[in-house]
């Protein structure tokens, strides 16, 4: 970014797809109109995010899915509020604005070497998919790479194409949970919060060197921090992205800002350890 | 640094010089009792700017980031959408604008074309902006019950960030220059020089100006230290936060505060405005999120955020510069009297008693 740029303004980006995922939760695949725009956006780490614009309605901050070593660029969204619920009324071919990538991500290449855990609980899984889709694109960088994903029911299971690959894919391991079967779906697979997937028989997470991958709602964090801690992880072992109410993402607007943080330019991603000084809730 | 005197008589025709040159001048008048604001000055009105006035409640802040600002112009025809940025680069000077003020600007240069993002509205606003500054002298007048700017060190001399600065010296002012266009104006025929006598007479006048204030010393770098240590009481933040009223009062006459919310409005049928608009930490919807979520609920933990954000060493730090500057205002608008100073106060006594429990244990 030049300094003479300005940092406020959004890129015309233009709607191809639209995938329904789960309930209230659709993938829209993207692209910038301008070319190059699209090139230099591609540069983004797995964890940043992005803002979104809906002219009319106002802009919200979006996790990116995708991985950087993928070809398509695209949001995950779940219908929360007035920005999101009239971003899910997109039709392709329709404009909206994007403007980032921001915030610091997941530094990936700090990792090599390591084994990986990924620790998802319902929707968290979006800012996870961008990491697990890079570690496996990198396999041979990792040591063990393991995915652990609950979610409330059967039907509420995120990118169940990506799943199925991950559960067969050589190399890895990814085991899902839910909390209750549903009647819709057959489900034989294993019933319990995320955490009981650590206790599995030949489900032992790896401990030394390892980095614990954790992102889901607060209360399914607070558990699962606990497990990890539980288990031998040291804090700054354990990584997470943190969501906040948002309106610049360039650390200018002072909404996001946690104790000393500013969630935007020092995250979305933090360490256990760093998460813990915030002094906030979270 | 340069200096010259001017006659009091003449003092008003710097404001005509700088209105031929093509500023657009905004100098501080006076209404009705203590109201007192910041307006444009036109032939009309000239002759009733105010030299000494108390400092008006809502800050010159809003000529570098106004109250509500466009960012961005959004058309949107058959299916097309053009997003057209719109700039406002006056060229304006502020006549008479209060040494706190002054560091108010500073502080917003650092925060908002600092670090690793520039915000290029706020730098267009502030690239022709020129800061004449008056000196606060009148104890009357000019200094309020609530200024506590000799705390902050901001006052009531600024020593640095304005162009050219006056202070009263009776029948004659002294003007200083802070930069090469201040330089320039004093080159101007209605400028003479000045003796020795007219420096001892500033030191002089300041020295006395200075037993004026109410709040000459306070606790304000003893809170900086406690509120960074964390040695602050729960209790004391409950406190604070039971008198906060969750006005935002505070945020919207600080001349250092910097938050903004971001909105969008229809202007036309196919038109759409994004505009910004100052915000506050002390409102409830400042850190609510879509869906109800808010991390920050109990009003003590919003008013602790205004404290913290201003008084943490590790901001001071991140700035080079203290999002306080003493003015009072916060001080003087606030029905719940949790201002900055008795804040302060109230963070020096909690300190205390921490440190008598910890003497005692």
């Amino acid at each position: 970014m030049k300094p003479t740029d300005n940092i406020y303004l959004p890129k015309t980006a233009i709607l191809d797809q639209v995938i329904d995922e789960i309930a209230e939760v659709k993938t829209f695949y993207w692209h910038f109109e301008d070319e190059a725009e699209q090139k230099a956006f591609k540069r983004f780490r797995p964890g940043q995010f992005a803002q979104v614009s809906l002219f009319g309605v106002g802009e919200f901050p979006a996790s990116l899915p995708p991985s950087p070593t993928e070809d398509e660029t695209f949001f995950t969204i779940r219908t929360v509020g007035s920005c999101t619920a009239a971003f899910h009324q997109l039709k392709p071919g329709d404009k909206f604005g994007v403007r980032g990538p921001y915030g610091n991500g997941f530094h990936m290449e700090e990792y090599y070497g390591k084994n990986l855990v990924f620790v998802a609980g319902g929707i968290g899984l979006i800012p996870l998919r961008s990491c697990i889709v890079y570690a496996l694109k990198h396999r041979d960088k990792y040591k063990h790479v393991r995915i652990y994903y609950g979610s409330k029911t059967p039907k509420d299971l995120l990118y169940t194409t990506n799943l199925r690959e991950w559960e067969v894919a050589a190399g890895i391991e990814c085991r899902l949970t839910v909390d209750r079967p549903c009647e819709t779906e057959v489900w034989t697979g294993n019933i319990g919060v995320v955490g009981s997937l650590f206790k599995q028989p030949g489900g032992q997470v790896p401990v030394d060197n390892t980095v614990a991958f954790v992102c889901g709602p607060p209360i399914m964090f607070r558990f699962v921090i606990k497990d990890l801690l539980a288990l031998g992880f040291q804090e700054h072992n354990i990584v997470s992205t943190l969501e906040r109410y948002m309106k610049c993402g360039v650390g200018k607007c002072g909404h996001c800002c946690i104790g000393v943080a500013y969630v935007c330019t020092d995250g979305p991603v933090f360490t256990y350890e760093q998460i813990k000084k915030l002094g906030e809730n979270i | 640094m340069k200096a010259r005197i001017i006659d009091r008589a003449d003092v008003l025709k710097i404001v005509d010089h700088l209105r031929q040159q093509g500023y657009e001048v905004i100098a501080p008048f006076s209404g009705r009792g203590r109201d007192t604001f910041f307006e444009a000055v036109t032939d009309e009105n000239r002759t009733h700017i105010q030299i000494h006035l108390p400092n008006p409640y809502y800050p010159p802040k809003r000529f570098v980031i106004p109250h509500i600002e466009r960012l961005l112009k959004i058309r949107k025809s058959n299916g097309e959408m053009l997003i057209e940025p719109t700039y406002d680069q006056p060229k304006r000077a502020i006549f008479g604008i209060r040494s706190c003020d002054l560091a108010g600007i500073s502080h917003l240069d650092r925060f908002y074309l600092g670090r690793d993002f520039r915000d290029i509205y706020y730098e267009k606003r502030r690239k022709n902006l020129l800061l004449v500054n008056i000196v606060c002298t009148d104890p009357d007048q000019d200094i309020n019950q609530e200024c506590f700017c000799m705390c902050a060190d901001t006052g009531p001399a600024a020593r640095e960030h304005f162009d050219l600065q006056l202070m009263d010296l009776g029948d004659e002012f002294i003007a200083v220059a802070g930069t090469s266009t201040g330089e320039e104006m004093l080159t101007h025929a209605m400028f003479r020089k000045g003796t020795n006598a007219h420096k001892e007479k500033r030191c002089a006048i300041l020295n006395e100006v200075r037993k004026h204030f109410k709040t000459t010393t306070s606790w304000f770098s003893a809170a900086v230290r406690y509120v960074s240590q964390g040695k602050v009481l729960d209790k004391t933040w409950e406190e604070v936060g039971n008198r906060c009223l969750e006005c935002g009062g505070c945020s919207n006459v600080c001349p250092a505060c910097t938050c903004f919310t971001v909105s969008d409005r229809q202007v036309g049928t196919d038109e759409i405005e994004r505009v910004r608009m100052w915000d506050a930490c002390a409102l409830a919807g400042f850190t609510r999120m879509a869906g109800g979520h808010n991390p920050r609920q109990a009003v003590h933990d919003r008013r602790n955020r205004r404290f913290f954000r201003k008084l943490a060493h590790y901001f001071i730090q991140r700035e080079l510069s203290m999002a306080c500057v003493g003015c009072g205002r916060c001080a003087a608008v606030c029905h719940g009297d949790v201002g900055m100073p008795s804040v302060v106060e109230m963070i020096r006594r909690s300190a205390t008693e921490i440190d008598a429990h910890e003497a005692n244990r």
